[in-house]
């Protein structure tokens, strides 16, 4: 594999391959606007995962989707917005465009394998059509390629498996030939989002090393979107983590697991089974996410926070360092701790300022 | 050592992958032979008809689209247009003669070889001029019992290459195909519908061999041979034009001025329908009246499902803006009355060359095209809407799959099936449409003399409740049958893709869109 040529070594690590800045995802429905992704920014460095995690409706495969430039009306992505994929900005290209640079650039996995196959066709037949566009490889050299694509992802007598149907597979199974469809594309950089929720945990496990094993084979970068604390601790290397559209902490995985700052993260950590409760879930936090559909002018989290106060309500919370050894920062109205309430608010409020100061 | 083995097995089995077809069949040649042996006899037998048939549909085909061409091009350029008739005119020219060529053909199951015609050289004499000097009646039944039952296993002699290929030839062992067959094939009512299709598919193409007489003889042309027939009044052989002998075969809902089902006129003549009010045979009438039927509605359905396919998939894939144009044009064409819009048409092109290809058919099938479309679209939107959100497309789509290819390999598929469900119940509503323009007559329809079934209809309205009730009742009981085969079909395609909807609530109200 061409794995090894690509790394710049004065780069090295710390070049982020994909950088997301103030990214705006809204959709148009007659009632309302959604802000289902709602000022959003991160990034993610070469070879490295990269998690997002939040319950369902945070807008985190929205976040996907905008990145892979597959958000279709009523859908929208607002002006000034960024994404970056290795310095080229996705936000501007055209459609056909944007078709060169996924899969050849940047690959996705998604939730249900028993959905991301066509049942009509067989598996080989449809990481050939992958190998076709991106490689232009085609008869003979694409039966042994994706051969070898299904060996690499481990699935044991590749070549009679290739003409099966999808639904011969078992759910890992198509799960990993779904990896092994994405990998066709050769990609440098691969998004899954909630590969292994519709899996059982043995499973599950399984999958996720595979990712790993063809992470450091392929130095590939991975944005791994989950719902599920217990997967983000097993596989990340950073966090976001999402709440209501936005992203409410970012940490690396070991701190945010020691030091978990946000009211929310703490929920979610107190809410992973067998740990701390025998709870299933998010039961440990009452209430539902709310449907982002008002600016963000005030805390989202305040209605469902146990530590919330009055001006949770009125101040929109911005990041802020919570950490001095790491990169860790949260977006909470009791942050920094060693000011008192009303220099946080008063810190946040004029962080807010500036911020819609610097859009317009 | 593993690796080893597990290599060689790999180039085992690859070398299995790039064995073509034909290599397969060559490795394994016996039962493609067992199959295709006889499937070569069968074609060999009646190729002049399939032929015949082939050349007839070409030729229609040829002068329509040029004709479209010549008038959409003679709008910028004349020259070019001259050109394209030019072709148009050499195209036509050898495809009839060729149709001339393979016409003079014998074929197995012909009126030559079954003859069915003939006369009695005496009062309860034998019969001159019958197969083995049998009684017209049973020459008749017996050449129509063999195309019927040669029809019906040659049918079946297709699906069974289909069989041979799946367990000798596939590499698949399964493919979803294979239980919409099994599901068809358990399915009573659906196979009822295939049985009815196939039989009007059999009078379509070999209607001038099941007629006991020939449209040619005796409807288009009946004053250019003469036929023997016996004279009971002079004792001897007489000669008469079928002209003339219609004239006094005529069945006008009186005692004496009938000739029934099941029986012969004075002039030795069996008809299997008895007669029309003309004396024409009804028989040979309905079959030459099925090929126009069949033929203009199988255009008619298939413009309009491409249309709906095409656009449908373009709906669910774009949507938005898309969608809404589309949205808004078909609820533009179903709100134009569609019997006004025939009348407009076939008023404004009564005297264009257009109104005369296929005798009128080529107009009525665009119009039927263009006014179906709609509800066809509207029923398959819905599911391909569905698929449009399928996780598959999705990553079809991550892969960097081009739109189109998207739509034709992933999407196309899903909505196939629904759209054979809507098209083999909408072709009801298009069967009884045409009908209904013969019926109403007067430029309308399929122009005469070519045998369509509405004017048969039209033509025995008077006699009813008399004992010429065979002219309206028969043919209608065919369109019925017909009509009812079809929405049969459709049910049974629909249980076969899914087998678990059971509701027919959105089929009714298809065929009940389609109707005209
Ligand atoms: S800002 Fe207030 S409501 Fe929001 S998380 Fe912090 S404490 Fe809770």
């Amino acid at each position: 594999m061409s794995s090894e040529t690509h790394a710049d070594p004065t780069a090295g690590d710390t070049e982020p391959i994909l950088t997301v800045e103030n990214l705006q995802t809204a959709f148009y429905t007659d009632r309302e606007t959604i802000r289902a992704v709602d000022s959003i920014s991160f990034d993610v460095k070469r070879g490295e995962t990269v998690g997002i995690v939040g319950e369902s409706g945070s807008g985190k495969s929205v976040t996907a989707r905008s990145i892979m430039g597959l958000i279709d009306s009523p859908g929208r992505i607002m002006p000034g917005s960024s994404i970056k994929f290795q310095g080229q900005e996705l936000t501007e290209l055209s459609d056909a465009e944007y078709r060169s640079v996924r899969g050849s650039g940047i690959g996705m996995v998604f939730q249900d394998p028993q959905q991301s196959l066509n049942p009509v066709y067989t598996v080989g037949n449809q990481i050939r059509e992958s190998l076709k566009i991106n490689r232009g490889i085609t008869g003979e050299e694409a039966v042994e390629e994706a051969t070898d694509l299904l060996e690499a992802v481990g699935i044991p007598d590749a070549k009679r498996r290739l003409d099966e149907y999808p639904h011969q597979f078992s759910g890992g199974m198509r799960q990993r030939a779904v990896i092994a469809m994405m990998l066709a594309c050769d990609p440098d950089f691969l998004i899954c989002d909630e590969p292994t929720t519709a899996l059982d945990v043995t499973i599950q496990a399984q999958i996720l090393d595979l990712l790993k094993d063809l992470q450091e084979e392929r130095n590939l970068s991975i944005l791994f979107i989950t719902h599920d604390m217990g997967v983000i601790a097993d596989i990340a290397d950073r966090v976001n983590v999402m709440y209501a559209g936005q992203i409410v902490e970012q940490a690396p995985v070991e701190e945010l697991f020691a030091n978990p700052k946000h009211p929310y993260t703490r929920a979610l950590i107190d809410s992973i089974p067998g740990e701390h409760s025998r709870k299933e879930g998010l039961e440990t936090i009452e209430g539902e996410v709310p449907t982002p559909n008002e600016p963000a002018d005030h805390c989202r989290f305040a209605p469902r926070c146990p530590k919330a106060f009055d001006a949770c309500e009125n101040v929109p919370p911005q990041h802020v360092s919570v950490s001095d050894e790491h990169d860790h920062t949260a977006a909470c109205l009791l942050y920094p701790e060693d000011l008192t309430e009303s220099h946080r608010v008063e810190k946040h409020l004029s962080l807010a300022n500036d911020d819609t100061e610097g859009d317009t | 050592m593993s690796e080893t083995t597990s290599k060689s097995i790999r180039e085992d089995l690859t070398q299995r992958d790039e064995l073509s077809l034909y290599t397969r069949i060559a490795n394994n040649p016996r039962p493609f032979f067992k199959w295709a042996v006889p499937m070569l006899v069968l074609i060999a037998v009646e190729f002049p008809t399939y032929a015949g048939v082939a050349f007839g549909m070409l030729d229609a085909v040829v002068i329509g689209v040029t004709g479209l061409l010549d008038a959409a091009i003679g709008l910028v350029s004349s020259g070019l247009s001259q050109t394209i008739r030019d072709a148009q005119y050499a195209v036509v020219g050898v495809l009839r003669d060729a149709g001339g060529f393979v016409d003079g053909l014998p074929t197995l199951f012909s009126r030559e070889v079954i003859p069915n015609q003939g006369y009695q050289t005496g009062p309860n004499g034998p019969w001159e001029g019958t197969f083995l000097g049998l009684e017209p009646a049973y020459a008749w039944a017996l050449r129509a019992t063999l195309i019927f039952a040669y029809a019906l296993f040659t049918a079946y002699w297709v699906f069974r290459g289909w069989l041979v290929y799946r367990d000798h030839y596939r590499e698949a062992d399964w493919t979803p195909t294979d239980d919409i067959v099994d599901n068809l094939s358990n399915h009573q009512w659906g196979k009822f519908g295939i049985f009815v299709l196939i039989l009007f598919l059999t009078m379509a193409v070999f209607g001038s061999a099941l007629g006991p007489t020939t449209v040619e003889q005796n409807i288009q042309s009946p004053y250019s041979e003469r036929i023997n027939y016996f004279n009971e009044d002079t004792g001897e052989v007489d000669q008469v034009f079928p002209g003339d002998a219609n004239f006094n075969s005529k069945s006008k809902g009186s005692a004496e001025f009938n000739v029934g089902p099941m029986s012969y006129d004075d002039y030795g003549r069996f008809h299997p329908f008895g007669t029309l009010t003309n004396g024409r045979d009804l028989f040979t009438f309905m079959m030459g009246g099925a090929r126009i039927t069949m033929i203009v509605s199988a255009l008619a359905i298939g413009g309009a499902a491409l249309i709906a396919a095409v656009f449908s998939m373009f709906s669910a894939y774009y949507s938005g803006r898309v969608d809404l144009t589309i949205l808004t044009t078909a609820d533009g064409v179903v709100s134009i009355p569609r019997l006004l819009l025939l009348i407009l048409v076939s008023a404004v092109f009564a005297n264009h060359w257009i109104g005369n290809v296929l005798n009128g058919g080529f107009l009525l099938a665009i119009i039927f095209a263009f006014t179906t479309w709609p509800f066809l679209w509207r029923a398959v939107r819905g599911p391909a809407l569905q698929v449009a959100q399928e996780e598959w497309i999705l990553a079809a789509k991550s892969y960097g799959q081009q739109p189109r290819t998207i739509m034709r390999k992933h999407m196309f598929p899903y909505i196939v099936g629904y759209l054979l469900v809507y098209a083999s119940m909408s072709t009801g509503g298009i069967i009884i449409g045409l009908a209904a323009l013969s019926f109403l007559g007067n430029g309308l329809g399929i122009s005469p003399p070519t045998p369509a079934w509405g004017r048969a209809i039209s033509m025995g309205q008077d006699y009813v409740s008399g004992p010429s009730w065979h002219i309206s009742l028969l043919p209608g009981l065919m369109i019925v049958l017909l009509v009812t085969g079809l929405n049969a079909l459709g049910d049974g395609i629909r249980d076969a893709i899914d087998p678990e909807a059971g509701g027919s609530a959105e089929g009714e109200e298809a065929a009940a869109g389609g109707g005209g």
